[in-house]
């Protein structure tokens, strides 16, 4: 008897606390997801969605490790532990071939939603703005320029300092070549974009397989 | 000497399982009864606080355009139609009149949103009259712009998030280049407006060449005005729709009737079940102890002192389960306010279902009441019980 009381309480409880908080912080989701998998990951058959967040998945101290990590902190009023994060898990028939996964950045003149496409070691398979407001939208949304991302990783972005746009020690992103020198941010935004999103993914993903390889300067 | 309260007790506790099943019955039954009340009173308060959140009661609109953004936007940003500016000094010599503010919306077509591109709008307001009429919109940072031309911009909560602005950035207006500083972010208010990006109407008119043309007038009404004449009046007026938010709040209280009507059927039949369910349960104690009534009555007890014994019994048994109803309507009550979000075609912003003590004495006396109606049968049978008979049912 007393065990079904307490079931019932418990059950109850789980009831109240299932109506989650108004009015929490905006994600980055794929406008299309069924389109978008299919094209940034081809010869996929479907995918799972998964949401997480900084808060959820450590709080504060998960959060000063990321800063730690990205070089750089967060800031202003969106760029918050709670932001959920939507990761598409991609499959290819029943076996899980990599993963899709959005951020939000500020941009000079607006909002910047940089995609990653990866694959099941943390290597970028496609790079893709999904929004861009930038008066070099046009050049930085080229694909010669998402292109130059592909087959980076973690490591590579180690050694590239998102604050100054300068490599701290030689490396593949400091190869990346900004196609409008004139927006100069919005290139420095995507490249921290891709960093933060690739930080993420290892926190979120890859149970932290690159943070051995990071050393702090 | 154990009193007659605690003799029913003690009974409920001998089956103490199906006293807890009969309590749960009870308290579902009071749930939803609760629930719908407090959801009656709520969804029609929350209604006119939208309503009244809107700023204006009356809306003025060229014929055939769409008033809304989320219209615009469905519409891919095509068909906005525009009306002079000199409405205004029509509708404002009408003596209902207590508030005009002109709006103009407009939407460009952004080719970096998404792989084949959107659509963002833009909202034209007067900084002169918008702000008074929407004096419930709060700021995060910053504050309204002064000058109608200034080329500045206010954003709702969910459009600064989305576009990463705060108070001091700039906003480029996609595929035109046109750079506009951002003055102030909104604090959210669950409202379309939380998507907006506010322009002051003059410099939103010149940027696209739109001067002196405007998409919208949202109408103030004096509050002893008779709205329905006023309408009339300004359907006289050439090329103009009226979009009367009496109107719009009489067609969704219309639809949401229906959907009241369904949940009340509901509810009533939750109270049957749980009525039937308070009979089987006294009424099987009573057979039980058809016996030990008969003894009762032997060494003295009178037909009324039996039958209030097993009547004390059902009031017990409601009277727990109407608090255990009414816990769950406060504990429960932002559940079921996600459910009715999820069931119902539109809803309000706001608390849903409005509970206080009113509605909650209300079900209290509801439940006693249907709670003793229910206890008369088995108490009237028990106190009918013959001794002789019963005690000779024992011995055979």
């Amino acid at each position: 008897m007393k065990n079904m009381i307490r079931i019932a309480g418990f059950s109850l409880l789980i009831l109240m606390a299932a109506t989650t908080a108004l009015y929490a912080a905006v994600g980055c989701d794929l406008n299309d997801p069924d389109k978008d998998v299919a094209r940034l990951f081809p010869g996929s058959t479907g995918y799972k969605t998964l949401y997480l967040s900084i808060d959820k998945k450590g709080g504060d101290a998960l959060l000063k490790e990321i800063e730690k990590r990205l070089g750089d902190k967060f800031q202003g009023l969106f760029e918050t532990a709670d932001v959920p994060y939507t990761v598409y898990e991609v499959l290819k028939d029943k076996e899980k071939i990599g993963y899709i996964h959005g951020v939000n950045q500020k941009g000079q003149y607006g909002g910047i939603q940089v995609f990653l496409a990866l694959d099941l070691n943390g290597i970028i398979k496609s790079f893709y703005f999904q929004k861009l407001t930038s008066k070099a939208a046009k050049e930085l949304r080229d694909p010669a320029f998402g292109k130059q991302f592909e087959n980076l990783n973690l490591s590579d972005f180690y050694k590239y300092d998102v604050v100054s746009a300068k490599a701290i020690t030689p490396g593949k992103v400091e190869s990346v070549k900004n196609p409008a020198p004139d927006a100069e941010a919005d290139f420095k935004a995507a490249i921290r974009a891709t960093k933060k999103n690739l930080i993420l993914m290892d926190e979120f993903a890859f149970q932290n397989k690159y943070l051995s390889e990071f050393h702090p300067k | 000497m154990l009193s007659i309260y605690k003799v029913s007790y003690k009974n409920l506790l001998r089956k103490k399982t199906r006293s807890i099943l009969t309590i749960i019955g009870v308290g579902l039954s009071a749930w939803v009864l609760a629930s719908l009340m407090g959801f009656n009173q709520g969804y029609e308060a929350s209604l006119n606080r939208d309503i009244d959140n809107m700023g204006f009661q009356v809306l003025v609109t060229a014929k055939g355009c769409p008033y809304e953004a989320a219209t615009l936007m469905l519409k891919g940003g095509t068909g906005l139609r525009y009306m002079k500016e000199s409405i205004t000094n029509l509708v404002l010599v009408n003596p209902e009149v207590d508030k005009v503010t002109p709006m103009l919306m407009h939407a460009v077509f952004d080719p970096n949103k998404g792989e084949s591109g959107g659509m963002s709008a833009y909202l034209g307001v007067d900084p002169e009259t918008f702000p008074k009429m929407k004096s419930f919109l709060e700021f995060k940072q910053g504050k309204w712009f002064t000058d109608s031309k200034a080329l500045e911009v206010v954003m709702g909560y969910e459009a600064a998030e989305l576009e990463q602005r705060e108070a001091g950035d700039i906003l480029l207006i996609p595929d035109k280049n046109i750079e506009l500083k951002v003055v102030g972010i909104l604090k959210r208010t669950g409202t379309q407006d939380d998507g907006t990006i506010f322009v002051p109407i003059h410099a939103l008119q010149k940027l696209f060449g739109k001067t002196g043309e405007l998409t919208g007038l949202g109408i103030k009404v004096k509050k002893d005005a008779n709205i329905a004449k006023f309408e009339e009046k300004l359907y006289e007026l050439p090329d103009v729709q009226v979009v009367s938010l009496a109107q719009v709040k009489q067609t969704i209280m219309n639809l949401v009737s229906t959907a009241k009507v369904m949940v009340f059927s509901i509810a009533m039949i939750a109270i049957l079940i749980a009525m039937v369910g308070v009979i089987n349960t006294i009424l099987m104690s009573v057979f039980e102890r058809f016996q030990e009534i008969g003894i009762l009555k032997s060494i003295g007890a009178m037909p009324w002192d039996i039958f209030k014994l097993i009547w004390i019994e059902t009031f017990i048994l409601c009277i727990l389960g109407g608090i255990a109803g009414t816990g769950m309507t406060f504990g429960l009550s932002k559940t079921t306010e996600f459910l009715i979000r999820k069931l119902l075609p539109y809803t309000p912003t706001g608390s849903l279902i409005k509970l206080d003590f009113n509605l909650i004495a209300m079900t209290m006396l509801t439940v006693l009441i249907i709670g003793l109606v229910s206890g008369i049968y088995p108490a009237w049978k028990a106190a009918r019980v013959r001794p002789l008979e019963s005690i000779r049912s024992e011995l055979n």
